[in-house]
């Protein structure tokens, strides 16, 4: 293992030192406890409150998005591993600014348990909290049993919408729909090259080939769909916007944003020219594209490879994607 | 057996004993269609707990239990880590008020845990899973109640030990062993495993 980091075992705390070192005036921890992070500008009172969860590694996601105009705080658990329960608990007090709290997170076993203990937990102070999973990947499971699908990079458009909604001061119950409407028109695919190294284990936990690249590859290296040949960038946007279509067809005259994504060892270079076909492909479709991101936004690590999001707008979705949103990972001024 | 704050200190002690003695075999098993960190959460999990007894003073087994349920998940949020949680839970709701149990109160707050397992985690025996080797014991458990502790548990102990290795012919629906689909059959589950190795301390006690 080749990490630039000090210990294993500090690699979380560090990490969340070195963002308070840099950002304590836009976000801080929960009375210094380095496993929550909130926001650290005023919020107005009666605002929906929105959180996330899940394991580090994936930088900007999750705690990347605490910010204004996105979620008011994150949990955060160790490499790729759920935070506890009481930590969530603790976020979701903080974060309830009177009028209840959205939890928003990907379709993971153990942060859907722990959070479904920390919802419990809150009751007991009565505040009212709704869950909406984000399960964007279709590579993760048929389409036959979609609510099986894992959370990836599309849950950052259902952070920024969400949180859009709950900034003009919308009900639980709307930001909640919201949230399910914007990630029901979403979806994502990813391709990967190489695997990631978790500090604490110290050795990959999976292996690609020199020349071959896995489609479908989960966020931590759970197995794709298929292992294939290495290709060209060309042929990898057309394979992953087939599949991404063919499960939530687009038609001549449709408007979309599109996210490609870098998982962490990957150039921004080669992400514009995959972007570069999808964007062919969409036009040649009639499809047209508004606030295109490109850049790293769901990571694991070192992992090199992309994914690509798709979500279909609509009168409603839109000016949310586009109200203004900035954490210190996170604008879309520049989008 | 009667099951008091003092009692419960030498089981978790003997439970977190046998996890840390097998923490790289469960990370061998968990290896072969997981992340590999079963050993270790299981291993830090009932550390914990143990050693939160150790001090403890509360003798009512309920929030007893609850706590420890509590203390569990804070050091072990792992998937199974989260579900040994609940299962404490469960045990803690059927123990309330109680300073003292005896086998059957032991049988039954057992199947009270299993329960909110399956509830929260929305599982069932045959899924290749933890419950395949605790669900068997316990009900043998819950049988044997009128027997001598160290005689039930033995044969508790036996129906775990069968569960795990029936999970061998089993096919993964949980977690991320589910994405090997097929390829899982075969192979021991590293989770039905814990349940034999708790039902192992327990016994490794009572012969004491």
């Amino acid at each position: 293992m080749k990490k630039i980091i000090n210990k294993p075992e500090s690699f979380v705390q560090e990490m969340m030192e070195g963002i308070v070192a840099a950002y304590s005036d836009k976000v801080t921890t929960l009375n210094g406890d380095f496993r929550v992070l909130v926001k650290s500008t005023p919020t107005k009172e009666g605002k929906v409150g929105i959180v996330t969860a899940g394991g580090s590694g994936h930088l900007p996601v999750f705690l990347g998005y605490v910010g204004q105009g996105l979620i008011d705080g994150c949990a955060v658990g160790n490499v790729f591993a759920s935070p506890s329960a009481q930590k969530m608990a603790d976020m979701i007090q903080a974060c309830d600014y009177g009028s209840g709290v959205l939890c928003l997170y990907g379709n993971y076993g153990g942060d859907k348990m722990n959070f479904e203990m920390a919802t419990e937990m809150v009751e007991m102070d009565d505040i009212e909290t709704r869950t909406v999973l984000v399960r964007d990947d279709v590579a993760s499971s048929p389409k036959s049993s979609m609510e099986k699908r894992r959370g990836v990079a599309g849950m950052v458009y259902a952070f920024k919408i969400a949180g859009a909604a709950a900034d003009k001061g919308l009900s639980l119950e709307e930001v909640a729909r919201i949230a399910q409407k914007a990630l029901d028109a979403t979806r994502t695919m990813g391709v990967a090259l190489s695997p990631c190294i978790v500090p604490e284990v110290g050795k990959p936990t999976f292996s690609i080939k020199e020349d071959e690249i896995e489609i479908g590859m989960g966020i931590h290296g759970e197995p794709g769909i298929e292992v294939k040949p290495m290709m060209q960038a060309d042929e990898i946007a057309s394979l992953i916007l087939e599949k991404i279509t063919a499960d939530a067809p687009l038609a001549k005259g449709d408007e979309v944003s599109v996210m490609v994504n870098g998982l962490g060892a990957t150039p921004m270079e080669e992400l514009l020219i995959v972007y570069r076909k999808v964007h062919q492909i969409l036009s040649d479709m009639g499809v047209s594209v508004y606030m295109p991101h490109i850049g790293e936004f769901a990571t694991s690590m070192e992992m090199a490879g992309l994914s690509i999001t798709i979500i279909k707008l609509d009168e409603e979705l839109k000016p949310l994607l586009r109200a203004p949103a900035t954490s210190p990972f996170y604008t879309n001024a520049n989008k | 057996m009667s099951l008091q704050l003092e009692t419960l200190r030498s089981v978790f002690q003997e439970i977190s004993a046998v996890m840390h003695e097998n923490r790289d075999y469960l990370i061998g098993l968990d290896q072969q269609n997981g992340d590999g960190d079963l050993g270790v959460s299981m291993d830090e999990g009932y550390r914990a707990v143990a050693k939160f007894l150790e001090t403890s003073e509360e003798t009512d087994l309920g929030k007893l239990f609850m706590q420890c349920a509590s203390v569990f998940n804070e050091s072990a949020p792992s998937s199974l880590g989260t579900i040994t949680s609940f299962g404490l839970m469960g045990m803690a709701k059927s123990l309330k008020g109680k300073s003292e149990a005896s086998l059957e109160d032991i049988a039954s707050a057992m199947s009270a845990g299993i329960e909110k397992i399956m509830a929260k985690a929305g599982s069932k025996p045959g899924e290749k899973t933890i419950l395949d080797s605790l669900y068997p014991a316990i009900q043998v458990l819950n049988a044997e109640k009128d027997s001598d502790s160290k005689q039930a548990f033995a044969v508790a102990l036996d129906a775990a030990r069968e569960g795990a290795e029936s999970t061998k012919m089993m096919r993964s629906v949980h977690g991320r062993a589910a994405y090997y689909g097929d390829k899982s059959i075969g192979l021991l589950d590293g989770g039905s495993e814990v349940g034999r190795l708790i039902f192992e301390a327990i016994a490794r006690y009572l012969g004491k």
